[in-house]
């Protein structure tokens, strides 16, 4: 089986996951007391009005009273043609919304992985290679840290500290401020290192938990044999087949944490980036809104699972096309 | 035993630190190897003879591991006293190893073009071409048909054969002046590996290079050795040319290992008893504790030093060998009983950890 | 071997079968002991559901220094339950096989972090089972707001100072302690037994079955699990209970995954042959032989997912999402944040107490793994 087969059933495999995924939501939603629809009713006997009916009519407009398959085929219809509907709140497409505010997540996202992944790799590739050192031991320490910290409360204690009592960072975040000035990248000093512990921390672990069993492989030792250098012993025997675990995990990662992550430091500096925009429409039960932010994560996640299968398989050459081993 | 050997190893001990305390793996080993000469290594596991072999290239981990003592000179330079760097150079350059498991000694993400140009780019300035040339070259000399495709293969796509010969070849990349080869053919099947000993044979024909070869197999010993070392618990029990190893072998611990060996005097005696504590050698002899002619004395003080057995180039550490003893209770010892001492056997019987010989 | 002193042999009429019958159902003290106790708070619940009025005590009980109020609601009797099945399922077998706990112990001890990880720990389990019967619930108390910890300017009666609203921090993060406690055991307790079902179920079956459930897993574990919560507690609206389902329900994929490929490298051992040889059915086969091979990867992931569950409700509780009812550690931070100038102790004490539990979770997970996972080790 040839590579450009091997891509082709795993895109299919994303496609039935996204199908799979977006009926299950659909069934969630379907089958929940509608919290928009209690809020209407609630409203129409508060007002004097017949409950009942207003539900009934508010349903109407929004074509909840259609059979249930023609709702999911609209539903589905709707979905994959982005046709994510409109934002109560914001008055406006909801991809629309989506497009304003993910610049500001990426601001920080971006960043934060690249650094991560540089800092996190090279030092769990050098504690690995230097097992038992004072400088493992304290990488490893710091590692556990940072993955424990509960990353809400670091940013918070970081906002106690350097915010009230030394006063050096803003306390909150100020969206007039020029996006590519350096006022803004000071602003996002906190959240970024905020985020980028946590990222470090767990990449550093991986890193050196998977490089380890290589410093001790038999390549290894015969690479020493044969006269090479101790850097290019490090890259090219330890660091380089570790690569397709890697790679798998950080991508894993990127979406997992760092977007779990960005969602919380969002909303406790006021970002407004997916996050925040997340959060405040669950806060206003802004529906249509609420699941575009859920779902731009997922689709994220299941394209990242698609580059993660390609990448393994490039990188490892004992991997047929037929599947993993 | 020529005057100027080209690696002279002198009281060479090697040490790990654990948590359990320190393992005296190598504890004063000595013997030299002359130019263009096979020397074989034989012990059981665990008798140190690996750590030895890379003591000598220093490519054990440091830490846990260490070089607590002794010397090593290879052609007339102190190799324990350089420094990395130029340690570095000697391996693979003047000294290079093949190991024993030829499934996991390839990296498998790169080709093993790429490795074999590795090796030569390490201490040749050649061209990514040039070496790439060299490489095919290599692999057609040891025996790899079709070389010229083959060179851009990765491991996988290697049989375990094959794979050893392409190792080979990366070792010989250079034209080094001794190869070590620990148990390099334990892992293949005994006609690939009679296969790769002609092989080992005729390149050390060709490029007149030594060999240290290690094994626990007495019968490849017997085959390409020109002298032999017997090793146990971290020392040397016996050195001797191979035709008086097999003739009158003096030490009772190489008596005992050609007695395991099927087809030698009728019955197959397995070694009782297990080897002596790594982290707390007992006094005396090494063996005494499994030895069929052991007596009082040879249980106390240090390992004895070497006598001489059948000849000056016959040396075996045995108590019976000094002019105090009688060493005719050993060498003339033909039913392979012993005196007193059977006894002593225990019955935990284990069999020695000769792994299995695969005769 | 030959140089063995044989005793007399056996002869084959003389073995007692009868010893070595068990049948179908094994009536040996733990499984009678676990079955019972089980059953038991099974009962009490069911009592409770059916007879109690919903804010009325099932069991008060004036002991001198305290009143005591037991007031459990769905959660506290699934925590029951999962401390009764972890008695039975993990502290019985350590208390049975007491060489290999001392085996296991002499090398776990080596790590002095998680020696102190499980001192803690300790500490927070009395804190989060006992501590809650003592103190009851955290009661505002208009007369004593903002009350600044016992070392910074305040008093031995509230040693971590008081919330806005009056409540002694002291008892909230006893409070969260159990909430904490709850959501990570029970949590886990499911999670776990679910994987290890799947897990095992996919790796012996082979074939179809295995590639459905593998399938299923990938869906599973594609899906970040953090915003299927976050769109479950908008549907749904957050309960602790709701929230501990959606966890065990959300967080299985992984061990899932690590169990079905250790069975899958016990499968090929002869053992299990030797039993599929003599007749021996599939699932007498996963749960007799293949569970318990593979209990101790089983264990360190356990440890290890504790603390994600807790972060996770930490997370929740903290952005809103959790149960309002209830002061969790998440909870009282959230509170804490909007005055951190003026209480800054609302949101720090209890944020140190959840730190540290996650950080000893950790500690702990790794250390048992070195201890039990010996192909880990380096």
């Amino acid at each position: 089986m040839s590579m450009a087969w091997y891509i082709g059933r795993r895109c299919l495999w994303a496609l039935l996951a996204s199908f799979i995924i977006l009926s299950v939501t659909f069934g969630f939603l379907a089958a929940s007391p509608n919290p928009t629809a209690s809020t209407v009713a609630f409203d129409a006997a508060q007002e004097g009005g017949d409950p009942e009916e207003a539900v009934e009519t508010y349903e109407q407009t929004r074509g909840e009273d259609r059979p249930l398959m023609e709702q999911y085929t609209d539903f589905m219809i709707d979905m994959y043609t982005l046709n994510w509907g409109d934002s109560f709140n914001y008055n406006a497409d909801v991809m629309t919304v989506i497009a304003d505010s993910w610049v500001y997540s990426a601001a920080i996202v971006i960043p934060s992985t690249i650094v991560a992944v540089l800092i996190g790799f090279g030092v769990g590739l050098y504690s690995a290679n230097n097992q038992y050192t004072k400088t493992d031991y304290a990488a490893t320490f710091g590692a556990f840290f940072g993955i424990s910290v509960p990353n809400f409360w670091l940013a918070i204690m970081l906002i106690l500290i350097f915010g009230v009592v030394l006063e050096w960072f803003p306390t909150s975040y100020d969206t007039t401020v020029d996006y590519w000035s350096l006022e803004h990248a000071y602003q996002l000093v906190l959240p970024f290192f905020v985020l980028t512990t946590a990222a470090v921390a767990s990449q550093m672990r991986y890193a050196r938990a998977e490089t380890l069993e290589y410093v001790n492989a038999e390549w290894t030792k015969t690479a020493r044999a044969k006269g090479v250098s101790e850097w290019r012993i490090m890259f090219r025997h330890i660091f380089r087949p570790a690569t397709p675990v890697l790679a798998t995990i950080l991508v894993a990662d990127f979406v997992g944490i760092i977007f779990a992550s960005a969602y919380v430091i969002e909303v406790i500096f006021g970002i407004p980036g997916l996050g925040l925009v997340s959060y405040n429409a669950i806060i206003n039960m802004d529906t249509p809104l609420v699941l575009a932010t859920t779902l731009v994560p997922v689709i994220i996640a299941i394209l990242g699972n698609l580059l993660q299968d390609i990448l393994y398989t490039v990188l490892d050459p004992r991997i047929t096309y037929e599947g993993r081993n | 035993m020529s005057s100027n050997p080209l690696l002279s190893v002198t009281n060479l001990e090697t040490v790990f630190h654990t948590d359990e305390g320190t393992v005296y793996a190598v504890d004063g080993v000595s013997f030299d190897v002359d130019q263009g000469e096979t020397v074989c290594i034989v012990g059981e596991s665990g008798s140190g003879k690996s750590v030895t072999t890379e003591s000598i290239t220093r490519i054990l981990q440091m830490p846990p591991g260490e070089i607590a003592g002794g010397e090593i000179i290879f052609d007339g330079q102190n190799v324990t006293e350089m420094s990395d760097d130029e340690i570095r150079k000697i391996r693979g350059g003047r000294i290079s190893h093949v190991f024993q498991n030829p499934q996991s000694a390839l990296n498998p993400v790169y080709t093993v073009g790429a490795q074999i140009r590795e090796a030569i780019q390490a201490h040749q300035d050649l061209s990514k071409d040039a070496a790439r040339e060299r490489a095919i070259e290599l692999l057609d000399e040891v025996g790899i048909p079709e070389a010229a495709s083959r060179v851009d293969d990765y491991p996988h796509e290697f049989s375990g054969g094959m794979k050893q010969r392409a190792i080979i070849a990366m070792a010989l990349a250079c034209e080094p002046d001794l190869l070590i080869a620990d148990e390099p053919t334990t892992a293949l099947d005994v006609t690939i590996e009679s296969q790769i000993l002609e092989l080992l044979m005729d390149l050390q024909e060709e490029f007149g290079m030594s060999i240290i070869f290690v094994t626990h197999d007495l019968g490849v010993v017997a085959e390409i050795a020109d002298r032999v070392i017997v090793m146990y618990a971290g020392k040397v029990m016996e050195r001797a040319d191979v035709y008086d190893l097999y003739d009158s072998p003096a030490h009772p611990y190489t008596r005992a290992l050609l007695n395991c060996l099927p087809g030698a005097s009728g019955t197959i005696e397995p070694i009782g008893g297990t080897l002596p504590s790594v982290t707390n050698p007992p006094d005396g002899c090494r063996f005494a504790d499994r030895c069929e002619y052991a007596i009082d004395d040879c249980f106390v003080g240090d390992q004895p030093e070497f006598f001489q057995a059948t000849g000056p180039d016959h040396e075996v550490s045995c108590i019976h060998y000094h002019d105090m003893y009688d060493s005719s209770v050993v060498l003339e010892d033909t039913a392979g009983e012993g005196t007193a001492t059977t006894a002593r056997e225990t019955t935990a019987g284990a069999h020695s950890e000769a792994g299995g010989d695969r005769l | 071997m030959a140089t063995d002193t044989s005793p007399d042999r056996i002869e084959i009429g003389q073995i007692d079968w009868e010893e070595y019958e068990t049948g179908r159902f094994n009536f040996d003290r733990k499984t009678v002991g676990s079955t019972l106790s089980l059953l038991a708070v099974g009962l009490l619940w069911l009592y409770d559901f059916l007879f109690v009025a919903e804010r009325h005590p099932v069991l008060e009980q004036d002991l001198i220094l305290f009143e005591l109020s037991l007031n459990p609601n769905n959660v506290d009797w699934l925590f029951g339950l999962t401390l009764v099945a972890l008695f039975w399922y993990v502290v019985v077998p350590l208390y049975q096989n007491k060489r290999m706990t001392m085996y296991y112990w002499s090398k776990f001890k080596q790590n002095t972090a998680a020696i102190w990880s499980l001192g803690f720990l300790a500490i927070i389990f009395v804190m989060g089972t006992v501590g809650p019967l003592i103190i009851g619930h955290p009661e505002p108390n208009w007369g004593n707001p903002n009350a600044p910890p016992v070392f910074f300017g305040g008093e031995w009666a509230h040693p971590f100072g008081t919330h806005r609203t009056g409540e002694d921090i002291l008892e909230v993060t006893i409070t969260g302690a159990q909430v904490s406690l709850q959501v990570g055991l029970i949590a886990t307790l499911f999670s776990i037994i679910l994987a290890s079902v799947v897990g095992a179920t996919a790796a012996f079956s082979g074939g179809w079955i295995d590639e459905v459930l593998m399938r299923f897993v990938d869906l599973l574990m594609t899906f970040p699990t953090f915003f299927l919560i976050v769109l479950l507690v908008y549907i749904y609206g957050g309960s602790l209970f709701l929230l501990i389902v959606i966890l065990a329900f959300t967080g299985w994929g992984g061990t899932a995954r690590l169990v079905r490929s250790e069975a899958l490298q016990r499968s090929e051992e002869s053992y299990i042959q030797a039993a599929e040889a003599a007749g021996a059915g599939k699932a007498y086969i996963i749960r007799r032989h293949i569970l318990p091979n593979v209990s101790n990867t089983i264990i360190t992931a356990a440890t290890l997912i504790i603390p994600v569950m807790i972060l996770t409700e930490a997370v929740l509780a903290f952005l809103g999402f959790g149960d309002p009812n209830i002061w969790s550690w998440g909870r009282i931070i959230s509170d804490g944040r909007n005055h951190l100038a003026t209480a800054w102790w609302v949101a720090t004490i209890p944020g140190i107490f959840l730190f540290f539990t996650v950080l000893s979770f950790n500690f702990l997970g790794d250390a048992l793994r070195d201890a039990l996972d010996p192909r880990h080790e380096t």
